[in-house]
């Protein structure tokens, strides 16, 4: 008897948890029908909160919702990081976005895992493919179906300060192109201050150019996977490329190194703008920096330089791709919307206000945009930019990559014991995965 | 037979007492139930079911959208077996208890007996110093970013005014630990409390004796001080152990794109944790991981109780 009771108690809040959870229904229901005047609105999720993007993207929105009355977009901005946990909840709960930003290195991974709503059947209906470059196209296929449409990418080039180039009696119009000028200029352009450097001439680890970049720039365009997922770690061109690196940090000193790099800010303290440092790799959308807060610069542009002269002016890029999420409510309204954001007007608008690298080649080669010179460079380093991509059966191999050659950057290893052992240990990942 | 008589006559009473709870008692149990019910929902359903879900998914490969297949426990042999990040980042973890909770805990016992003397303008120091543990989260790790600073931060530029040229704190893998160990140091003032309040609570007639008899203010802390804060030492111990373990925010806040740092050395095992399920969505395997740290900390914990029997002493005697 006594635990009859007991259990009949305990019944109390297992109903309560259920009242509040069919509580919850209708007003899930509320959200997902048209609204009063026949429109249906559909939720769109960003991370571009900032003072400059938030207006780009919401006078496209605008522009958008003004050009048809079946369709109502609302923005919503979720900051960066969040917005992927969210969207995974969302998904899970069955109640996601109707369309999101998300990372164009990974569509294949989330269609892997059924978080974005593959397209083809609307990609038959409008075929906007030829749009886009081809390599990003790549980026939005798993199992040869497209799952995302590419809205923005970008490239990394050399800027170089032309006032410190004539200082150090080097010709302003001629930047680097190979390591070895790159080296020889860097030398020239270091000013020393007793122990202390007042100017450095280059890193190759500053800026947004990275060892993976690196790498790839030494090996022929080739990360540590191509998109058949051959690999390409423990390579010789790689070796080389981690023993370069490491010889900068011998030359300038790694305390000189570490001590420069933890004072690194953006904007006006960014040492490149600030004058601290005279060649610095970053996306094309730094120009806007440059021309914001460096005020009398006057700076240069050219693609990275090559390993040995004909190996190639390799970069990476990332970018971003406008998708719909798994069960997401309104696809049909969602897709006319990623037609629209992706078409000309909207995308040749993103790239005049935001000077970055949209995925439309039309809007991205318009003369009103290559009359500016550093975009044009960002337009034609395309040509040589990786994507970088991973396996879908490792997405995080790059985890037993970066600590090897932190170590071999550290003296610690050699660079091909570093390699060799990453390379054993991304391959045992891939054993295992396959289980 | 007569034996048996009083015994029946003791049961007596009790049966009796059964209809005699009647309603009163029963609204009274009702009325308690209502009372827990906010605790009873918590637990029961944001506690029990997240904890059975993740003790079953832990066996399964859930990636949260597609699957969710029963796989025996290959998650745990592939983490034992396979995973070197798990070992490192195991590692990194038990460093930083290792060397966190001793230290921190030897630090507030220090700072709260300097704060428990009687000087002029104590009530100010005691907030001064209590006034860091008050602050929290991501604010304070950028503002320790700052002061670590191996050129301009403040930790450096006051080694150098005694000769020493202090390290690359957070980008050298050699330093990076000793660093968040160090930083933790500083919010000491809220362990401080329980102490001060703790010795505060010592019987002056115990130090008088001993005083009268003779004892140095050594022995007078190693046999009075010592053994009458030892139950708040112990939990200090123990909840800084547990929490010692779920360090995550400084690996993840003061390391480039919350990667772990050079070499992985700030890879705490939260971390890795954080990144096999929300970065490549590999659940099953972060929710058996959990489990791992479960089981970790309960041993730590239940060795802890077993040993605080030999040097925690209780007033009242055990209770």
């Amino acid at each position: 008897m006594q635990i009859h009771k007991h259990t009949k108690t305990l019944l109390i809040p297992v109903l309560l948890f259920g009242l509040a959870a069919t509580g919850c229904t209708p007003k899930q229901a509320e959200s997902s029908t048209a609204s009063a005047d026949g429109k249906v609105e559909i939720d769109f999720w960003t991370f571009w909160g900032s003072e400059t993007r938030r207006p780009i993207i919401e006078k496209i929105i605008n522009d958008f919702n003004a050009s048809q009355d079946k369709i109502i977009v609302k923005h919503t901005y979720l900051p960066w990081g969040d917005i992927w946990t969210k969207n995974l909840a969302s998904i899970a709960a069955k109640n996601p976005a109707d369309v999101i930003i998300n990372d164009i290195a990974s569509v294949d991974q989330r269609a892997s895992k059924k978080q974005n709503t593959e397209l083809t059947a609307y990609l038959e209906q409008d075929n906007i493919q030829d749009r886009f470059y081809e390599s990003l196209w790549d980026n939005v296929l798993y199992e040869d179906k497209a799952y995302a449409i590419p809205f923005n990418t970008d490239t990394r080039m050399l800027y170089y300060n032309k006032k410190a180039f004539r200082e150090a009696g080097l010709d302003p119009e001629k930047p680097p192109a190979t390591w070895a000028e790159l080296e020889e200029y860097a030398i020239k352009l270091d000013k020393k201050n007793g122990n202390v450097y007042d100017q450095v001439g280059f890193h190759p680890l500053w800026g947004d150019f990275g060892i993976d970049n690196w790498l790839l720039n030494a090996d022929g365009g080739k990360g540590f996977f191509d998109n058949d997922n051959n690999m390409y770690i423990n390579t010789p061109a790689k070796v080389e490329a981690v023993n370069w690196i490491k010889s900068w940090n011998d030359r300038l000193g790694k305390k000189n190194v570490d001590a420069m790099q933890a004072e690194f800010g953006s904007e006006q303290s960014n040492p490149f703008i600030s004058g601290k440092v005279a060649m610095w790799i970053h996306q094309g959308t730094f120009a806007t920096q440059i021309r914001d807060y460096g005020k009398d610069m006057e700076v240069g542009v050219a693609p990275i330089p090559e390993k040995t002269e004909g190996s190639g002016h390799y970069s990476g890029g990332g970018g971003f791709v406008a998708e719909i999420p798994y069960g997401a409510k309104h696809p049909d309204e969602a897709w006319e919307f990623i037609k629209y954001l992706t078409d000309y007007d909207a995308q040749k608008y993103w790239a005049v206000k935001n000077f970055d690298n949209v995925a439309n080649k039309e809007a991205a080669s318009d003369p009103e945009l290559l009359s500016d010179p550093i975009y044009k460079a960002a337009v034609e380093n395309l040509e040589v930019t990786t994507h970088f991509r991973a396996p879908i059966a490792v997405p995080d191999f790059k985890n037993l990559i970066t600590p090897q050659i932190d170590s071999a950057l550290l003296g610690n290893i050699t660079a091909e014991e570093a390699l060799a052992k990453a390379e054993t240990d991304v391959k045992s990942m891939i054993q295992q995965a396959g289980k | 037979m007569n034996m048996n008589q009083p015994q029946a006559g003791a049961q007596h009473p009790l049966k009796a007492s059964k209809p005699r709870r009647g309603k009163l008692a029963r609204s009274e149990d009702r009325a308690g139930y209502i009372f827990i019910l906010p605790w009873l929902i918590g637990f029961f359903g944001i506690t029990l079911l997240p904890l059975l879900f993740s003790l079953y998914g832990s066996f399964t490969n859930y990636d949260i959208t597609s699957q969710m297949d029963f796989i025996g426990l290959a998650n745990y042999e592939r983490m034992f077996s396979s995973d070197p990040l798990f070992w490192k980042s195991l590692s990194n973890t038990i460093y930083y208890v290792l060397w966190m909770v001793p230290l921190t805990t030897i630090g507030s016992v220090l700072l709260a007996l300097l704060l428990n003397e009687r000087v002029a303008g104590m009530r100010m120091f005691r907030t001064i110093f209590y006034l860091p543990s008050v602050l929290s989260g991501v604010g304070v790790y950028f503002l320790w970013m700052q002061l670590l600073n191996p050129s301009t931060g403040l930790v450096n530029t006051l080694l150098s005014w005694v000769g020493i040229a202090g390290p690359a704190w957070l980008t050298d893998p050699f330093w990076t630990k000793p660093a968040v160990i160090f930083m933790k140091m500083w919010a000491v003032g809220g362990g401080m409390l329980l102490y001060l309040a703790s010795l505060q609570s010592v019987p002056p007639q115990l130090y008088e004796a001993a005083r009268l008899d003779g004892a140095s203010a050594l022995r007078r802390f190693r046999h009075i001080t010592l053994p009458m804060i030892s139950p708040v030492i112990f939990y200090d111990v123990v909840t800084s152990l547990i929490g010692g373990f779920q360090v995550f925010q400084e690996g993840y806040v003061m390391t480039e794109s919350g990667g772990g740092g050079p070499m992985h050395s700030l890879l705490f095992y939260n971390l890795h944790m954080w990144h096999k399920a929300f970065t490549v969505f590999d659940m099953g395997y972060a929710m058996a991981m959990a489990w791992v740290l479960f089981v970790v900390v309960m041993i730590l914990t239940a060795l802890n109780l077993k040993l605080s029997k030999r040097w925690v002493h209780y007033e009242g005697g055990d209770s």
